[in-house]
């Protein structure tokens, strides 16, 4: 251990950054209405070169689509297209992608369905083949709808036990009341059971349509190429006579600042969520934002440095910004013991006001950017990565240009910046805590105004203020 | 780059690396691949849970925690804030044969990240304080996956019984009051036994001038000393197995009831590896996978059920695992699993069969091919567990090379009851 290592040496400095080579995506509309957008390998002398394809499906109307009564209806949804189409069972589906080596996976947001593939280049033109079938002509077979409805009820259950997942559930239902992003994507046990066949067929039937899909592809695969492919393969799909569904009115309650407990007594921490409704993927805010939340977020952000470092009251602390199509949430979040409650929402609470009352230095704003931008470079390393981005961005009626732009506009976010964005938001915020409240609700009772207790058994997220009708 | 077709007809490129070892022993692997600003360094060590000192279970691993609490030249955690806060990430696994540290670093930052862990690898000062801290925190580790996770204490239990002799049967994570044992003095003769240039492996994958990187390995990984002494290595051989030992244990966190098997096969490096690799994809992976048709989905008696080759640079095991269905008895589970061995060894796989995982064992090696890291990774595994790093541009060869045939053999050769170690893990 005592070698002859020169003591005390520091470490060199990083020499000039190397700008990232992106690939340039290039869009059409097909004549049905569908957008395409294509995307090429990387060309950078020694790339190495990956024989992959990456095709992503979106389509717009997502759980925000669905009513309240049918809450679940577009995951569940979402989830059948794999599980049997008119020419194969869910087996044959299972044994036709493993057979070509490709994943090709469906999933459901608030704003939108999405179903993606990985293949590779040999095989693609046969997984593309399969994408469009399940996309298409899924075919919803009732044991299906049952089985895969028996599973989504049983894994609500297990996503209830943890307290941190439980309370962004009851966060969503805080922020979003009975506006289109308050209940539960994944639904209730009540709602899900309601759910049959003949709604999915419904909802399937009403927004999975040519002109209200984006479709992208990319990868081992001139544009040109992807083109020709998705003319091929979607070109005869035909839109539906009737018209696209209108969006559903967006009604977000003002925020308020108000704290719910949820009192789960065998909890073994506290789930503390301290949020509001924030804004919009388009907001021109939104750079400001990702850059505040970076501020906060983190080993080295403020919420970590001051509620585990300098505290010890939690293994971590951090924040999110969730936006979306319509105004989404910001949120901070930490788990701490039940004893530390009233201390760790006085702290996150002061971090958050801190940031809005004074401006961060410019040197802060350095690393955490950087934190940003190596995010964001890692999450378009792969194929998948970039259509992931995309997809995004087109969802969000982002222009694509915003791919090689983001970095560029996250670096010009200054000080004042960052600081308008936290005075505007960090403002009504709302507190909700997970855990056992008889150790903490009555300091908290004691100390905030607006404070509703909703003991574990009284909590139904299927309603707007998440409480059970008596 | 010239592309060699392998697999199922699938043309992948050949991982392009150099590699040399310094004149203290450290060898050097390096991918220049620019496709994007960053860059993966990883060093890995031959040292891993097997060679955990006597009655100091588990050191290896609670040692990897070690290595990120201070040198003579930094604080702790001086490697997290050179990572994280540039935007990077940084972590370390410890494995039975292999301890592994790693940083994704914008490439600027290559310089940055080479100094530092040459910097680990030469010295380390521990003090008392972080020592007991990060003691405490490897034992909550255990606490975490071994006794509150379901089935975590599991894994401990097939290598414990598994091995007779072979150090393998103490795993990794190892033991807490084998940990509560360990002092400071234990550290500074782990770090001088193990954590030198010549039992090391160096790879960088990513955008870089090799010339340029090259000069800064040789400027502070080439000044970190070789010690004369030898290194110490595991040369206790496991005694073929000649009759199948059962056990059956009962826990308090066992949802539902388990059974293992556990057969041993050889290292790595052995010819055997590839087709052994092959049974495993056949078995286990996907849905379309024989266990998961066939006990999870037609019989509906387990509700998972994998299988696994555990590969090592010592000889490790091939085993299968099922979790029942409620309320069957795991009698009815271990009679499904039997079934599907027994066919293994019986009916040749199918020829649709065979290319499906081709195809599929392609597939995956095909996207782990997509990050710096995953690269870097494999490389240094390879170097180390198999002692081949260019051994990962011939796999898919390999992968197609097996036949039906070769399916059957290793069934009969290693599937066997005899080479069976049978772990019941049932609730109380």
């Amino acid at each position: 251990m005592t070698q002859s290592i020169p003591q005390l040496e520091k470490p060199p400095s990083p020499g000039a950054p190397n700008r990232a080579e992106l690939p340039l995506p290039v869009e059409r509309t097909l004549a049905n209405g569908m957008r395409v957008i294509a995307f090429p390998q990387r060309s950078a002398p020694k790339a190495y070169a990956v024989p992959l394809i990456a095709a992503q499906l979106i389509v717009r109307g997502g759980a925000s689509a669905e009513s309240e009564a049918e809450a679940g209806l577009a995951t569940l949804t979402t989830a059948l297209l794999t599980q049997g189409t008119a020419t194969k069972s869910a087996v044959e589906i299972a044994q036709a992608v493993d057979g070509l080596g490709a994943r090709l996976d469906a999933a459901s947001g608030y704003d939108a369905a999405v179903v993606s593939l990985t293949a590779l280049t040999h095989v693609f033109d046969k997984a593309f083949a399969l994408f469009d079938e399940i996309i298409r002509q899924p075919s919803f077979p009732q044991a299906e709808v049952e089985r895969v409805r028996a599973k989504a009820i049983g894994d609500l259950a297990l996503s209830y036990s943890s307290p941190s997942a439980l309370a962004r559930f009851v966060a969503q239902r805080v922020a979003f009341a009975a506006a289109p992003y308050g209940h539960p994507v994944s639904g209730t046990a009540e709602t899900l059971a309601t759910l049959d066949r003949d709604r999915v067929v419904a909802f399937h039937a009403r927004y999975f349509r040519p002109d209200n899909a984006t479709l992208i592809v990319g990868g081992d695969c001139d544009p040109q190429e992807a083109f020709a492919l998705a003319e091929r393969q979607f070109g005869g799909w035909r839109a539906p006579a009737t018209l696209l569904p209108a969006p559903a009115p967006s009604t977000t309650p003002a925020p308020m600042s108000r704290v719910v407990i949820v009192d789960k007594p065998d909890a073994g921490r506290t789930a503390i969520i301290v949020g509001r409704v924030g804004i919009a993927r388009r907001s021109p805010a939104y750079a400001a934002g990702v850059v505040a939340t970076a501020v906060l977020s983190g080993y080295s952000g403020r919420l970590n440095q001051e509620v585990r470092v300098k505290r010890g009251l939690s293994y971590g602390a951090g924040a999110q910004l969730i936006a979306r199509r319509k105004p989404g949430m910001f949120l901070s979040s930490t788990l701490v013991d039940h004893t530390k409650v009233e201390e760790a929402v006085a702290v996150v609470l002061d971090t958050l006001r801190g940031l809005a009352a004074a401006p961060p230095e410019a040197t802060e704003l350095v690393t955490r950017k950087a934190t940003i931008s190596g995010g964001f470079s890692r999450s378009i390393e792969t194929i998948d990565g970039i259509a992931g981005v995309l997809g995004e961005l087109a969802l969000y009626d982002v222009p694509l240009s915003e791919l090689g732009d983001y970095l560029p506009e996250i670096e010009a976010v200054d000080p004042a910046m960052v600081q308008r964005f936290a005075a505007a938001t960090f403002d009504d915020l709302f507190v909700v805590l997970v855990g056992d409240a008889r150790i903490f609700g009555e300091a908290i009772a004691r100390e905030y105004d607006n404070v509703t207790t909703i003991p574990l058994d009284q909590l139904d997220l299927g309603r707007p203020d998440a409480i059970k009708t008596s | 780059m010239t592309s060699t077709v392998t697999g199922a007809g699938i043309a992948v490129a050949p991982i392009d690396f150099t590699d040399r070892t310094l004149p203290n022993g450290l060898r050097v692997l390096l991918v220049e691949d620019h496709r994007v600003p960053s860059v993966s360094i990883n060093v890995g060590y031959r040292v891993g849970g097997k060679d955990d000192p006597p009655g100091r279970s588990g050191f290896a691993h609670l040692f990897e925690h070690l290595m990120f609490k201070g040198t003579k030249n930094t604080r702790p955690e001086t490697i997290d804030r050179l990572t994280e806060d540039i935007g990077g990430l940084n972590n370390a696994f410890t494995a039975d044969d292999i301890t592994n540290y790693y940083e994704v670093v914008p490439s600027n930052y290559l310089e940055t990240l080479l100094w530092a862990e040459a910097d680990r690898m030469g010295s380390l000062a521990v003090i008392e304080e972080h020592f007991h801290t990060e003691r405490d925190v490897v034992i909550g580790e255990y606490d975490q996956r071994i006794l509150a996770e379901p089935y975590g204490m599991l894994d401990e239990l097939v290598n414990r019984e598994s091995f007779v002799a072979h150090p393998y049967k103490r795993g990794v994570i190892g033991d807490p009051a084998n940990l509560r044992a360990a002092t400071l003095d234990d550290v500074v003769a782990f770090h001088r036994t193990f954590y030198r240039p010549d039992n090391a492996v160096l790879v960088v994958v990513g955008d870089f001038d090799p010339a340029q990187a090259n000069a800064w390995i040789d400027k502070y990984f080439g000044r970190v000393p070789q010690p004369a002494v030898p290194i110490p290595r595991v040369e206790t051989v496991e005694p073929p197995q000649t009759a199948e030992r059962t056990f059956t244990y009962r826990a308090a966190n066992v949802p539902l009831p388990a059974v293992e098997y556990a057969y041993h096969i050889p290292a790595w490096r052995h010819p055997d590896a590839a087709p052994l690799d092959i049974v495993e994809t056949l078995l286990g992976m996907g849905k379309s996978s024989r266990l998961y048709q066939s006990l999870v989905y037609r019989q509906r008696v387990a509700t998972a059920a994998h299988a696994g080759a555990d590969l090592r640079e010592h000889p490790g095991l091939f085993s299968f695992r099922a979790i029942a269905s409620t309320a069957t008895p795991i009698e009815k589970v271990r009679a499904a699993l039997d079934a599907e061995i027994a066919r293994l060894r019986d009916e040749l796989p199918a020829a649709d069969e065979m290319e499906r995982v081709r195809t599929q064992i392609a597939s995956s090696f095909v996207r782990s091919r997509q990050t710096y890291n995953n690269i870097a990774v494999a490389l240094v595994r390879s170097a180390i567990e198999r002692d081949d790093p260019g051994a990962l541009n011939s796999d898919l060869d390999r992968y197609r090379a097996v036949t039906a045939a070769d399916v059957q053999r290793i069934a009969r050769k290693y599937l066997t009851v005899e080479n069976r170690t049978t772990i019941e893990y049932l609730p109380l």
